[in-house]
């Protein structure tokens, strides 16, 4: 695990470490989609250099994609200085649009480039090497170090542009570099990470640190913290549950700020707003689940995964050792399936010998064992709809019913308040 | 007046061809069939072929102009399976015959398993998809064009058939001599990066035990990245064979951490014979550098 998860691991402290410190620039300055609009047009740097006939990997490519993000960096200071006339989320907006478009319009001419230059936008951080993490942790010191030296100037005209304004800051001038260095953050970042990846890390832990911390040190202490830790988590999970490094990355960052929202918003809610959430929430599966039994109805079967008598309770004696044994059945498949295929990767790569006819019927027999589980498959489907058919009223009526009186006696509540008052 | 109208209406959606002595226009959907198409038809049909090899048939978007050019053909020749998703949007009118050459060829990975023990390597719907890089399935596929060409324009059949003859007499002689130089390696165990050179290694005796990118643009996930890596030196596989889009990171990082050797085969090209020339001739040469 370790050897090919340490250089990822290192990859993410790195990009946290640079993109947090952004991601608050960006926040405040309310440019969210800066990063995507810079990272298409270094795509769009990429398109134009194959049409010139370089590689997509070579330096010259690199370069091209460093051009064309600092031209718009630069677009963007300038068009800071118009915000009264023209939002500059607008212009973001239309620049990613037009270069994605423009970008296709160049791979149409040199269609060997595409596969390249998508996946440089999708990214792959499971294979980043030591010298590429190395490289753009240098990269990142040095930009760092500028941001440091000139960090009154910049946090100024990010966070305060009116103070910065009467102190005769030049504001295009930091504007410039604010943007020019993040454009080299990006065109650096996106070709090691992918855009999904690289936004995440921006726009994640900046956000989640701005709900906790007041301060500019605490978010950008916390910012670094989440990063990290979730980093770390993603790495993890895409290891043990055999998923795609980047979008498990993601997904860990995404679900850590949907907990985060959910426990915002209940705290909002009264006792009262969450008994409406509630018994609405019943009444509403309860309808469904009557007039619609047949539907697929997911917290139905999360709660028959969780608790199978939820099921069983309403199937006859008969049926439910159908049932059992049914679901023993798809289990040994399972596992003899699990067990044959090791077997057939073993005599694949030569592990394990086996004369050619063996071989044969073991590869024939794995074909068809698919399709007799397929067929168990179906009896339990047949036996959930046969109890989705009693379930439907014996849950369905009894949940309407209390989601509805529940509804019911708090509204008649709140309309009582207001008189004894 | 009634007639007048049909009429019309059944000349405007002729296909050009009726109107004029010209050569009948076909249009084949890779550079693979066109070569074919060529082959058979000779200088008695003008073939075209909408996307160069380097396309991914996948992704292809068919611009305006190409559509015209496509609802103006007599004969439209495709790969058929699921090769071009996009195929079914082209609304092609009544007067175009299309050929799918996909119906007699010998396919490959037919199977769907229904039963997801594991994630599975598999993308192809119907069979996977690259049989014409399996050299004996373009005597089926040139029989088929054949025959769609004399429908078309039956004086030339003799022509045809002929040309079909000439062509089928070099493809063996040719598939005589790209056996002799991959023969030396026959059972040598191969790693793909993406499932597309099945035909080809089944046919000349080499074995493919995994793909490394088993769903194209979707990376490995750590783990089966480290099964494969485990298993390519423990197996001693020394061989890794990459299309012309693969993912570059991924390639570096398998040949850095195996010791294998990559080569880069094209699924597509311009000149039938020569595609499988390049590709033997690039296969035998990085052969011999892991057999040393």
């Amino acid at each position: 695990m370790t050897e090919l998860l340490l250089w990822p691991l290192a990859a993410g402290l790195v990009l946290t470490a640079i993109h947090a410190w952004f991601g608050l620039h960006v926040l405040a300055r309310g440019v969210v989609f800066v990063d995507l609009s810079l990272a298409q047009i270094a795509a769009l740097g990429l398109a134009v250099a194959l049409l010139a006939g370089h590689d997509v990997q070579s330096d010259a490519g690199y370069w091209y994609a460093l051009t064309f993000a600092l031209g718009g960096a630069v677009l963007f200071a300038l068009t800071r200085g118009c915000e009264a006339k023209i939002q500059q989320e607008a212009v973001i907006g239309i620049v990613y649009a037009v270069s994605a478009s423009l970008a296709v319009l160049a791979l149409d001419r040199a269609p060997q480039g595409a596969e390249h230059i998508k996946q440089l936008l999708i990214g792959s951080i499971l294979t980043v090497t030591p010298q590429d993490v190395a490289t753009i942790a240098a990269l990142y010191a040095a930009i760092g170090i500028v941001h440091v030296v000139f960090r009154r100037q910049l946090i100024e005209v990010s966070f305060d542009p009116a103070a910065a304004v009467a102190r005769k800051r030049r504001l295009f001038a930091w504007d410039v570099l604010f943007y020019g260095s993040f454009a080299l953050v990006v065109t650096s970042s996106v070709r090691m990470a992918g855009v999904l990846l690289v936004f995440t890390y921006l726009i994640v832990p900046a956000a989640l640190a701005g709900l906790m911390a007041t301060s500019l040190a605490r978010r950008l202490a916390i910012a670094w913290g989440i990063g990290g830790v979730l980093t770390a988590v993603g790495l993890y999970g895409s290891w043990s549950w055999d998923l795609p490094t980047g979008p498990a990355i993601v997904g860990a960052f995404g679900a850590v700020t949907a907990l985060v929202a959910a426990v915002f918003g209940l705290r909002k809610l009264s006792l009262r707003g969450l008994g409406v959430l509630g018994f609405a929430t019943l009444a509403l599966i309860g309808v469904l689940l009557l007039a619609f039994p047949r539907m697929d109805q997911p917290w139905l079967d999360a709660a028959e995964k969780i608790a199978p008598p939820v099921q069983t309770l309403f199937l006859t004696e008969f049926e439910r050792t159908t049932r059992a044994e049914t679901l023993h059945d798809i289990e040994r498949a399972r596992a003899e399936l699990v067990r044959l295929r090791a077997l057939d990767q073993d005599v694949r790569w030569g592990k394990t010998e086996m004369d050619p006819e063996k071989i044969e019927r073991l590869r024939q027999y794995l074909a068809g064992r698919g399709e007799i589980s397929a067929g168990d498959e179906l009896v339990l489907r047949h036996l959930r709809t046969k109890a989705r058919a009693r379930q439907r009223w014996l849950l369905g009526l009894p949940m309407l019913f209390i989601g509805a009186i529940g509804l019911y006696f708090l509204e008649a509540k709140r309309r009582q308040r207001p008189l004894l008052k | 007046m009634l007639q007048t109208l049909i009429l019309a209406l059944v000349l405007a959606t002729a296909p050009e061809y009726v109107f004029s002595q010209e050569k009948p226009r076909v249009l084949a959907t890779s550079a693979d069939l066109k070569s074919l198409a060529e082959a058979v038809g000779g200088n008695r049909v003008q073939v075209e072929s909408l996307a160069p090899p380097e396309q991914d048939p996948h992704t292809f978007e068919i611009k305006p102009a190409q559509l015209a050019r496509v609802r103006a053909m007599a004969l439209v020749i495709r790969v058929g399976l699921d090769h071009e998703p996009w195929f079914s949007k082209l609304r092609l009118p009544a007067g175009v015959t299309v050929l799918d050459t996909s119906k007699k060829v010998r396919l490959l990975q037919t199977q769907t398993p229904r039963l997801r023990a594991e994630r599975s390597a598999h993308v192809h719907a119907y069979g996977n998809t690259h049989y014409w890089l399996y050299p004996e399935n373009a005597l089926a596929i040139t029989a088929d064009i054949r025959d769609a060409l004399t429908r078309l324009s039956p004086q030339d059949a003799a022509l045809f058939d002929a040309n079909r003859n000439a062509f089928v007499e070099v493809l063996r002689k040719k598939i005589g001599q790209w056996q002799a130089a991959l023969a030396p390696f026959r059972g040598t165990k191969i790693v793909v990066m993406h499932d597309s050179w099945t035909y080809l290694t089944e046919r000349f005796g080499l074995q493919i035990v995994a793909a490394a990118e088993p769903q194209p643009g979707v990376p490995p996930s750590p783990a089966e990245l480290a099964r494969l890596l485990d298993r390519m030196r423990e197996a001693g596989v020394k061989i890794l064979i990459a299309d012309p889009g693969s993912n570059a990171a991924l390639v570096r990082q398998i040949v850095a951490k195996t010791g294998a050797h990559e080569v880069t085969l094209f699924p597509s090209g311009y000149d039938y014979i020569r595609l499988f020339d390049e590709n033997v001739s690039r296969l035998a040469a990085v052969l011999k550098r892991a057999a040393q």
